[in-house]
């Protein structure tokens, strides 16, 4: 398993976000998430990051523990030095991009392999344009975000995340602030990772592409997984009756 | 007097007012950060002492602040310090300039989408390169306007150091005016002022092109 998260609890100022979630991701899977508003996914994606501390449970990377309950009841992170080491086990793609604006493409990709990793330029940089190659704006590498479309930009950012040589990739909604014309560029390039094996999992609102890319849907409401598996059954055939509403409420919107 | 005279009287005052502006800017540029800094230290009595500290320089006229960087040794302590005079001049506007700049900082860095931050702690920079590399020049860009303004009001305020009689130009401009019963030493010193900040415009302007290159 890449990461395993075993009963997580998080709460907002007393607002539980995840009940006692439980999800485990095996190398090579691409894993989608999906489910209504507010139901965690963000949150989930956030703790599995480290952008968040869980409250309880257990998350483990490659096998190691980063984080477990402890006495008391509460959750326990190694320390600070170590934790940089479950960091780099993992990439994340917002929703927003969050490019680096004073940073051309091509140091968007370099500066943290460099200044983190501490590889060579020449290294970083072969990465980078073979990155920008594989993301087909190998053409953009001198430009500065701001002159990029949105479909650029998110490419940039699957780039530049892809450059740290995760072992697994997160991404929170990647076409949500897109044109709708433009999604396609973006979906194209994760479903080019999956046939690559690359671990990923996506929470999206493009159904289409999560029955077609994903090898397992996980379905998220109110704080809880509610129902997974094989995207044809989530999606055909669901169990829960929560499930279908929302899959109902999709097909009319 | 004769005209000639009477520029390199003054010239000297102008030597002295370029002084006063340009170890104010070294002193408070980067004491602005360092406050601005400490304005969100996790220690809630820094924070305290240096609200108090940027409302009381800002509160306060700086001609006060200067009479009392100058005077209090004395009347506080019993000390009279020989050459006091310049280094308090330059202690007052050096802690006053670096409150306001501190708040300007404080709005640039607060202005950095919170996503720069976490963007940055996911691909595993430490909280000083993310300041230094991501944070920091994405703040400079934004402030430059308003440093712009800041610096523009400081050549203005050099003259303030006529309070303690120091002789910078504003201070000869008005001496050798009540001594030669002429107007032209402050037609001088305006000239001077309007064109020190014409160069000073000039130079910001330049820097913000030269940060013009991303958006
Ligand atoms: N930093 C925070 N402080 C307080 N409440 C938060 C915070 N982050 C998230 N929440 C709350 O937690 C709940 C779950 O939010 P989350 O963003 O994980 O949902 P989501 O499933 O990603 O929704 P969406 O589809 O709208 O992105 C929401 O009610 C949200 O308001
Ligand atoms: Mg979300």
């Amino acid at each position: 398993m890449i990461i395993e998260m075993t009963h997580i609890r998080k709460s907002f100022e007393g607002l539980e976000v995840l009940k006692d979630i439980s999800f485990a991701v095996d190398s090579g899977e691409v894993v989608s998430v999906i489910g209504p508003s507010g139901s965690g996914k963000s949150t989930l994606l956030r703790c599995a990051t480290f952008l968040e501390t869980i409250d309880g449970g257990e998350i483990r990377y490659m096998g190691q523990t980063a984080a477990h309950t402890g006495e008391g009841g509460r959750a326990q992170y190694v320390p600070h030095h170590e934790l940089s080491r479950f960091r780099a086990y993992c990439g994340l793609v917002f929703q927003q991009f969050h490019l680096f604006p004073h940073y051309s493409v091509l140091k968007n990709l370099t500066d943290a392999p460099m200044q983190v990793q501490k590889k060579s330029r020449e290294e970083a940089e072969e990465t980078a344009m073979a990155l920008l190659k594989k993301m087909g704006i190998e053409d953009k590498a001198k430009a500065y975000p701001y002159q990029l479309s949105g479909g650029q930009q998110q490419r940039v950012a699957i780039a530049r995340a892809l450059a740290m040589k995760p072992e697994i990739l997160f991404f929170d909604e990647p076409t949500s602030a897109l044109d709708p014309e433009l999604t396609g560029e973006v979906l194209k390039a994760i479903r080019q990772l999956a046939e690559e094996k690359m671990t990923m999992v996506v929470v999206t609102h493009e159904m289409p592409f999560a029955r077609a890319v994903s090898g397992r849907v996980i379905f998220m409401d109110g704080g809880v997984i509610v129902e997974q598996g094989d995207p044809k059954e989530v999606f055909d055939d669901p169990k829960e009756e929560r499930t279908r509403q929302f899959l109902r409420v999709f097909e009319h919107a | 007097m004769t005209f000639s005279t009477m520029i390199s009287t003054m010239g000297a005052g102008m030597l002295r007012t370029v002084g006063i502006f340009v170890l104010t800017l070294i002193g408070s540029l980067p004491l602005g950060m360092v406050v601005a800094l400490l304005r969100k230290s996790r220690i809630g009595p820094v924070r305290g002492v240096i609200r108090v500290y940027i409302s009381v320089m800002r509160g306060t006229p700086l001609m006060l602040q200067l009479l009392v960087w100058y005077f209090g040794p004395f009347y506080l302590f019993g000390w009279s310090i020989r050459g006091w005079r310049f280094p308090a001049l330059i202690v007052g506007f050096v802690l006053n300039y670096a409150a306001y700049f501190a708040e300007i900082y404080r709005g640039g860095i607060e202005s950095i989408p919170k996503g720069q931050y976490e963007a940055a702690e996911v691909l595993g920079y430490t909280r000083a390169q993310t300041f230094l590399r991501i944070i920091l020049p994405q703040v400079v860009k934004r402030i430059m306007p308003s440093v712009t303004n800041e610096v523009i009001t400081l050549v203005k305020d050099t003259s303030l150091a006529f309070t303690l009689a120091y002789q910078e130009v504003f201070s000869l401009a008005k001496q050798i005016s009540a001594s030669q019963t002429s107007f032209m030493p402050f037609v001088i010193a305006g000239v001077f002022y309007f064109i020190a900040n014409y160069v000073v415009a000039f130079a910001m302007e330049r820097i913000e092109k030269a940060l013009d290159y991303y958006r």
